[in-house]
């Protein structure tokens, strides 16, 4: 785009994306730095000593998994329907579903902690990952919707010729070239569900049912105020989200952008 | 999104030709029965999982909201609209919709100008444009839970960015940032701006790819110079996202509740009080439940009255997500 012709001019361009960029990295850098303060490793040997520790991580992990397989199930299953099948008031329901597409999720707060209370349906998965999944699927029912529609007719109605119902249809025509889009529904969810801190703030107060989101606050209740511990803590959450990013970064750039532009 | 549609529709246009031909005579009858085939099923797991509870979330706050209740007791009063009139005259409320406004406003704007240049600095021929992408879209992957204490820490009295102002002899500046009203929500919304400006960029980025290399050489053989070329046509051409990132930055900020509840809750003295922070606070440690669901309506009529202006800009916004998405 811009154009340096002179050695001058390159290294100007270098250091102006240097010293851009260099702003994003200071957070994670007092993070590391911090994390290190005091007894160096020992913060780290004490986070990870924490008997709980592995509980916050492997709660995350059920309730993305949950999350994602059920928001994955709905969105498959409606997009094939509003795409290809006929459904009387169609475009009535589609509006319906689309309207929640803008719902700030604190408007769940209110009914979802009350009837938490009457029902006492507290710690459990379901709590989080039945609302969780509520907010994902319309956005993820419109791009998926947009993408099967792209799937031409004449190969679903040439399945069915050879004998295929709806459903060996979908399975084996429709479902294998979705994959695509599967996949950028899957990291947004993932995303989403591993990033998410209201739904388990109000729902999971257990130790044993906490997810990692929490673990700060809960690093700030155990250990008052050593933050390196926090800070260690803080560290130890946010490896696996970066390696996975690492590994996937083309999928995560283009599904969260995606996901921006609801 | 664009480019994975065209693939799927490329890579589905290979039907076998032996059964389009044997399929001949039959064809009509079947797309008949392909378009009677009862879809409603389908669509119904989504329906009940999404629609289902989200609508009875409304509906329930919109009961709620008639109620002087603390969502406990058995004693529920039907006080009419008082909780609205009460949030109408609540300056704590027209404090959230001030700070939503300011933060956006500066959010939105610091994002959009940053996001465009780091494109177009990136678009040019530097070194490891790979490694500064990775760097600054590593935030936008971090969940602001985990980066709160981080944020509390850098800007408390006694850390780092104090000691980094006193180092380099600008010591009169360095104050408790988190702990004074004037300064509490700058924090909240440089926090902000590192954790979201990656999505810009990269919408932006992929904008940026699509315009014409022709227009530039052109521009630039008739004595255009980088920043004139970057203004007359790198931003206008950009000018769908610029748009959609307008309408949605406005309701994301509606929508805040992590950042300001884990870095501030919403303090000092409400100065960082955002709607969803203040529900939370009515619905849960105050168990105003009444009052919350109120404001939850009026949050919930702000963000459908964003919406509406952002499908009146539809065909702009769509432009900006073909060129954004491919």
């Amino acid at each position: 785009m811009l154009e340096a012709h002179t050695r001058r001019g390159k290294v100007l361009l270098q250091l102006i994306v240097t010293l851009l960029a260099i702003p994003f990295l200071i957070p994670l850098v007092v993070m590391v730095q911090g994390s290190f303060a005091g007894q160096g490793w020992g913060n780290y040997a004490a986070v990870l000593s924490l008997p709980q520790l592995p509980g916050f991580f492997l709660n995350s992990a059920i309730i993305s998994a949950l999350t994602i397989a059920l928001a994955l199930l709905c969105t498959l299953l409606a997009a094939f329907g509003f795409a290809k099948l006929h459904i009387r008031g169609k475009e009535f329901f589609f509006w319906v579903l689309l309207a929640a597409l803008t719902l700030p999720e604190i408007v769940l707060v209110t009914p979802l902690f009350v009837t938490a209370t009457t029902t006492n349906i507290y710690n459990t998965y379901w709590a989080v990952v039945l609302p969780l999944a509520a907010l994902q699927i319309p956005f993820t029912i419109l791009i998926t919707r947009t993408f099967m529609a792209g799937i031409p007719d004449a190969l679903i109605e040439a399945a069915r010729i050879d004998g295929a119902n709806t459903w060996r249809a979908f399975w084996h025509v429709v479902l294998p070239l979705t994959r695509p889009i599967a996949a950028a529904v899957i990291v947004l969810t993932l995303i989403s569900a591993w990033n998410a801190y209201l739904l388990p703030l109000i729902f999971l107060q257990d130790a044993s049912a906490q997810v990692v989101t929490q673990v700060p606050s809960f690093f700030q209740g155990q250990y008052n105020d050593d933050q390196t511990k926090v800070l260690a803590s803080a560290v130890i959450t946010a490896i696996p989200i970066i390696v996975a990013y690492l590994c996937l970064q083309k999928l995560f750039e283009r599904g969260l952008s995606a996901g921006a532009l609801k | 999104m664009t480019d994975m549609l065209t693939k799927g529709g490329a890579d589905a246009s290979v039907p076998s030709t032996g059964a389009g031909a044997r399929s001949h005579g039959r064809a009509p009858a079947s797309r008949r029965r392909s378009m009677r085939a009862p879809g409603f099923p389908w669509i119904l797991p989504a329906l009940v999982v999404s629609s289902g509870l989200v609508y009875f979330c409304i509906g329930y706050n919109g009961w709620v909201s008639l109620l002087d209740w603390n969502g406990i007791s058995p004693i529920q009063t039907f006080v009419g609209l008082d909780n609205y009139v009460k949030a109408f005259t609540d300056p704590i409320f027209w404090g959230t919709l001030q700070h939503t406004v300011v933060y956006f406003v500066v959010t939105y704007v610091a994002q959009t100008v940053l996001g465009i240049v780091l494109a177009v600095l990136l678009h040019s021929r530097v070194r490891l444009a790979g490694v500064y992408k990775v760097i600054i879209f590593v935030p936008v992957i971090l969940a602001p839970a985990i980066m709160a204490p981080v944020f509390r820490i850098m800007f408390a009295g006694d850390g780092p960015v104090n000691d980094f102002l006193a180092a380099i002899g600008l010591g009169f500046l360095t104050q408790p940032w988190l702990a004074q009203s004037s300064t509490a929500l700058g924090v909240l919304m440089i926090m902000q701006i590192w954790n979201t400006t990656g999505i810009s960029f990269i919408l932006f980025y992929a904008a940026i790819s699509q315009v014409e290399h022709d227009v530039i050489e052109a521009a630039r053989l008739d004595g255009a110079g980088s920043i004139r070329i970057v203004w007359s046509i790198v931003v206008p051409s950009v000018r769908g996202t610029i748009v959609a990132l307008a309408m949605l930055s406005a309701i994301g900020t509606l929508k805040l509740f992590d950042i300001p509840y884990l870095v501030t809750s919403g303090g000092p003295n409400f100065a960082t009080e955002f709607l969803g922070t203040y529900i939370y606070r009515q619905a849960v440690p105050l168990g105003d439940v009444g009052y919350a669901s109120a404001l939850s309506i009026i949050l919930l009529v702000l963000a459908l009255g964003m919406a509406f202006v952002l499908s009146i800009r539809g065909n702009e916004e769509r432009q900006a997500k073909k060129g954004a998405l491919r």
